[in-house]
């Protein structure tokens, strides 16, 4: 590697030489970092930018590019000694014969469906799925303990995002505090909302601007819980919502299983008879009605007459039961599938045998020293191997779920932006007050998306490895992509609310999916047997037979003993019994915590109350006092100081001058109207008394 | 399948008691279309698969409830006219006359105006400025108490009349109607209402070629309040005639009906950059209509500065 570098780099430098480009480099590095604050135009800062990175990069290469080369080097040398032996090395690791035709066929590639055909080609058999992995106990000369690694990665990514999640909530809910924040709400935003420390007109508008949304939004808080109307229809009304909701779960539920029922039907038909809709029918249903049924959940809610965070919540609440419905029957049917796998392996292991003993009719006897039969690998007949069928299923999913939000995003927003903005200049009515108009931002709808893929990628991750990592991708990808989408096509929601009291409304949300989204996985890990044929745990009985065999093997004996002690049920049972006491006993220590804590602030409250009290009596004393003395000593220079004593007391000689004190152009609430940073002006507040508004 | 569809009809009785029929009835076409695409479809294998026709039907349904007061609008503004018309043979003015000339009581302006109101929600839909945006424009006759206004647009004569019920003495109203036979309705209902040629005067003429001639042909010299409700992407044309006339002083109120829907944008827009007027958008809802947002703008006029 050392001749490596030095083959790069022939001109050698003298120290004193080194030193200088030494310094130059941190110099335009300090550049790069100051740059943004500097006042020059775009252009000079861009084209500074370019230069001192190529300087940076051209100089500084000389000694980090070798390091990383070797650290590169070691790292591909433990990815062969982990993974073991590449493609093409074993029967597992290769395409068969007859799917080797399929799997590079451009027509194939190609086709619209592209990325499923992947699936069922080259990908099928890479580090994708499950299929790929041996069941080999020791890989490697570090021994590498791969079916192990593979069950204890599975298990502890799960406890691992337990317990992150656990922990964010714990900390979301110290920041709360609790307590009572209800008491003088205005009096509290009238007279602590605004900073003094601004100097800068544009953030004294935006301050302006979020303190008129605080306001507005405490004042809805206050005539929502003022409200009282006729009970019984609104109840009626409530119930009657609830059973559309219903109406409409039930019907979308059904629809899902009658898909999978339909396509159970095509597959033992054969894939090739039917059309590219007909195949991905069931992903594009299940995503086509999780984008449309929130739609038509948020407008039956309008039925219910809620206050916005509670009707949020329900809305929320509803669409969680419909994506759960949705994703179980799904899994409900993948189960019936496996059952179907599972049978023709019992059938395909019958012909194994029948096969491998033709293949040995022809040789002599045990006793002759004739050379093994080879076979290529590619010519093994393969079992079935119903995780990578799970693995790619979940994967369909994911796929299509995510392209069908890209092309909505593309469609539902931005097309339409485009439409409304062109069309509005010869359309008969405004396009973007009125109908169309540009699409909100929902923000609850989005959060619920990704949890819900969270959701979808624990399910799956035991079965398809390289999960999370296509959803890392993808991830970032829709983060671009969104952020330009919301700044680029996207206006505020009208209704003007707080979205959630706590942030640990969403984080509960979460916990409760990756409770319900893991339990499908555990289920399948304990009850089913893996398959014969690939896999890490070929050939057990059941997959956690493994950490049996590890402790067997790897393990002392007195190891062994101690764990069998250890999870005996005569000891666990009282353990659990422990921990929910503990739990029971922590639970109410906090509640009296919290209760002790909200009467200590009532307390603090009055003592303050009391002392501004005293504190303002002592004021007032002494501006009498003063009062009656400035008029015998009338100095110019508290001449100043007098005019504000005279203005505190309410007899102000001089008026203090408008341009000072008076808010900017009162913003009204947003009329929908063009999008933000388009040269519009807000228009000011509506319906008031013409005579207040004019300056 | 079966199942789902009398879950349908189900729904659809509901919205029956919620919406007013005609909601009801493109519901009900829509649900029938996609019964028959679905029964249909399975036949032909080539076609799109009629589950996934099926679950555009939330999306279908949601814009349906969404914007039901558009399409009630659609129905009320565009069909029946299209049914009456055929049916009898006057034009939907002359209905509106015959109704007026036979429920009111001539010479009250307030009962034209109560029997214009209860034909228009009940009967057919006329773009008059309706009872809630007329009480907000005569909120606003009575605080400025204007002796010289100019109407563009009085179609059926409903808005001269609202507006001259709520002059002082003295005052006049120039009413400006382009169609030469909604004039004519226009004028007996306004002579029907009581007022004669001192208080009303109406001027047959597109609203473009009048402007630049009333301070030649009527000696006007300024006026204190403009209500424009012709035709939208006249308003910002006809503004700026008007700024040209030089007839707006300060302090001259110009009031424009229905900016947001179906909406005058270019006028909005003029009027934001000119920086001429101080304005304010009365939101209300659309004449005659529960669900759909419209709004009144009212400029004053400041002068340039």
């Amino acid at each position: 590697e050392e001749e490596k570098v030095g083959e790069e780099k022939p001109e050698v430098l003298s120290p004193e030489e080194l030193e200088k480009l030494k310094e130059e480099v941190d110099e335009r590095k300090k550049l790069i970092s100051t740059l943004r604050g500097k006042p020059w135009p775009m252009r000079k800062k861009l084209l500074t930018l370019r230069e001192s990175h190529e300087f940076v990069e051209k100089y500084e290469g000389a000694l980090g590019k070798g390091k990383s080369r070797k650290l590169y080097a070691y790292k591909v040398m433990m990815l062969k000694a982990l993974m073991g032996r590449p493609y093409g090395s074993m029967p597992r690791k290769t395409v068969p014969r007859a799917d080797e035709a399929n799997a590079m066929d451009f027509a194939v590639l190609w086709d619209f469906g592209v990325i499923t055909n992947c699936l069922f080609g080259y990908a099928q058999y890479s580090v994708l799925f499950y299929g790929y992995y041996n069941s080999q106990r020791a890989i490697g000369w570090l021994k590498f303990r791969m079916p192990l690694s593979y069950f204890l990665v599975g298990v502890g990514t799960v406890a691992y995002s337990y317990m992150v999640v656990i922990r964010t909530m714990a900390r979301n809910a110290n920041e709360d505090g609790g307590g009572d924040n209800n008491s003088f709400n205005f009096s509290w935003k009238m007279f602590t909302s605004w900073d003094y420390l601004i100097g800068n007109p544009e953030t004294a508008d935006n301050k302006f601007a979020s303190i008129t949304t605080s306001f507005k939004e405490a004042i809805l808080e206050e005539q929502e819980s003022r409200k009282d109307d006729n009970i019984h229809l609104t109840r009626f009304l409530r119930v009657l919502a609830n059973f559309l909701v219903l109406c409409c779960l039930a019907g979308s539920g059904y629809l899902i299983y009658f898909v999978v029922r339909r396509s159970q039907k095509f597959a033992l038909e054969g894939l090739e008879s039917h059309s590219w809709w007909e195949r991905n029918e069931v992903n594009m249903v299940m995503s086509l009605l999780g984008m449309f049924c929130p739609m038509l959940f948020d407008v039956i809610s309008a039925l219910e007459n809620y206050h916005p965070r509670i009707a949020l919540q329900w809305q929320l609440g509803r669409i969680f039961a419909l994506f759960l419905g949705n994703l179980y029957t799904f899994i409900i049917a993948l189960m019936d599938e496996i059952n179907l796998k599972r049978e023709e392996e019992e059938v395909l292991k019958l012909n194994m045998t029948i096969w491998e003993a033709s293949l040995y009719n022809g040789t002599l006897g045990v006793n002759s020293t004739a050379p093994p039969i080879t076979v290529h690998p590619a010519d093994i007949p393969r079992g079935p191997c119903w995780e990578t069928m799970v693995g790619q299923e979940f994967v369909r999913l994911i796929v299509s779920d995510t392209m069908t939000t890209y092309i909505t995003l593309l469609i539902g927003d931005f097309l339409r932006a485009v439409l409304v903005r062109f069309l509005n200049y010869c359309w008969c009515w405004d396009l973007e007050a009125g109908f169309p108009s540009y699409s909100e931002f929902d923000v609850s709808g989005n959060v619920l998306g990704l949890i819900f893929n969270q959701g979808m990628i624990w399910m799956g991750a035991f079965y398809a490895p390289c999960l999370p990592a296509l959803n890392v991708l993808r991830l970032h990808v829709s983060m671009y992509l969104q952020c330009w989408a919301v700044m680029c096509c996207n206006v505020p929601q009208e209704r003007v609310f707080k979205a959630s009291g706590s942030n640990n409304f969403y984080m509960a949300m979460l916990l409760v999916i990756l409770f319900l989204s893991t339990l499908p996985a555990i289920y399948t890990i304990v009850t089913i047997p893996p398959s014969f044929d690939c896999g890490p745990f070929s050939g057990k009985s059941r997959m956690f037979d493994v950490i049996q065999e590890t402790l067997e093997s790897d393990f002392p004996a007195w190891f062994g003993k101690v764990f069998s002690y250890a999870s005996n049920p005569g000891l666990v049972l009282p353990f659990l019994l422990l921990m929910v006491l503990a739990i029971y006993y922590l639970q109410s220590t906090s509640k009296s915590y919290k209760q002790a804590n909200l009467e200590l602030k009532k307390k603090l409250q009055t003592v303050s109350r009391t002392i501004n009290k005293v504190l303002t009596l002592i004021q007032h004393l002494l501006y009498s006092l003063c009062g009656t003395c400035t008029d015998i000593v009338c100095s110019p220079e508290s001449k100043k100081k007098g005019g504000e004593h005279r203005a505190h007391q309410g007899k102000s000689n001089h008026q203090i001058p408008p341009s000072a004190t008076s808010p900017p152009a009162p913003r009204g609430h947003r009329i929908p109207g063009p999008l933000p940073g388009n040269q519009w002006q807000p228009a000011p507040s509506v319906q008031r008394v013409p005579n207040s508004q004019r300056h | 399948m079966y199942l789902f569809v009398c879950i349908l009809f189900c729904v659809l009785a509901v919205t029956h008691l919620l919406v007013c029929v005609q909601v009801c009835v493109c519901v009900y076409l829509a649900v029938c279309l996609c019964t028959t695409l679905i029964v249909s479809v399975p036949c032909s294998s080539t076609m799109v698969s009629g589950a996934i026709a099926l679950a555009f039907l939330p999306l279908v349904l949601t814009f349906i409830i969404r914007y039901r007061y558009y399409f009630v609008l659609f129905y009320r503004a565009v069909l029946v006219r299209m049914w009456y018309d055929c049916t009898t043979g006057l034009s939907r003015e002359e209905r509106a006359f015959q109704y007026v000339l036979t429920h009111a009581i001539p010479g009250d302006p307030e009962s034209i105006l109560e029997t214009f109101d209860l034909w228009c929600s009940k009967v057919e839909f006329i773009s008059n400025i309706g009872p809630k945006k007329g009480k907000i424009m005569d909120r606003i006759l009575s605080e400025h108490c204007p002796l010289t206004v100019l109407e563009l647009g009085s179609h059926c004569g409903y808005s001269t009349v609202r507006i001259a019920r709520a002059l002082p003495l003295g005052a006049r109203l120039y009413s400006v109607e382009m169609d030469a036979i909604n004039a004519a309705i226009a004028e007996k209902i306004i002579r029907l209402a009581g007022f004669d040629d001192d208080t009303v005067e109406l001027i047959v003429s597109p609203s473009d070629e009048v402007i630049p001639r009333l301070r030649a042909d009527y000696g006007l010299e300024r006026l204190d309040f403009v209500f424009m409700d012709h035709w939208k992407k006249c308003y910002r044309p006809d503004l700026q005639a008007l700024e040209g006339s030089g007839l707006l002083g300060k302090g001259s109120v110009v009031l424009a009906d229905n900016v947001l829907f179906p909406g005058a944008p270019n006028f909005l827009r003029h009027v934001r950059k000119s920086g001429l007027y101080e304005w304010k958008i009365h939101r209300a809802t659309l004449e005659y209509s529960k669900g759909i947002r419209d709004g009144m703008a009212e400029l004053v006029y400041q002068g340039i500065k």
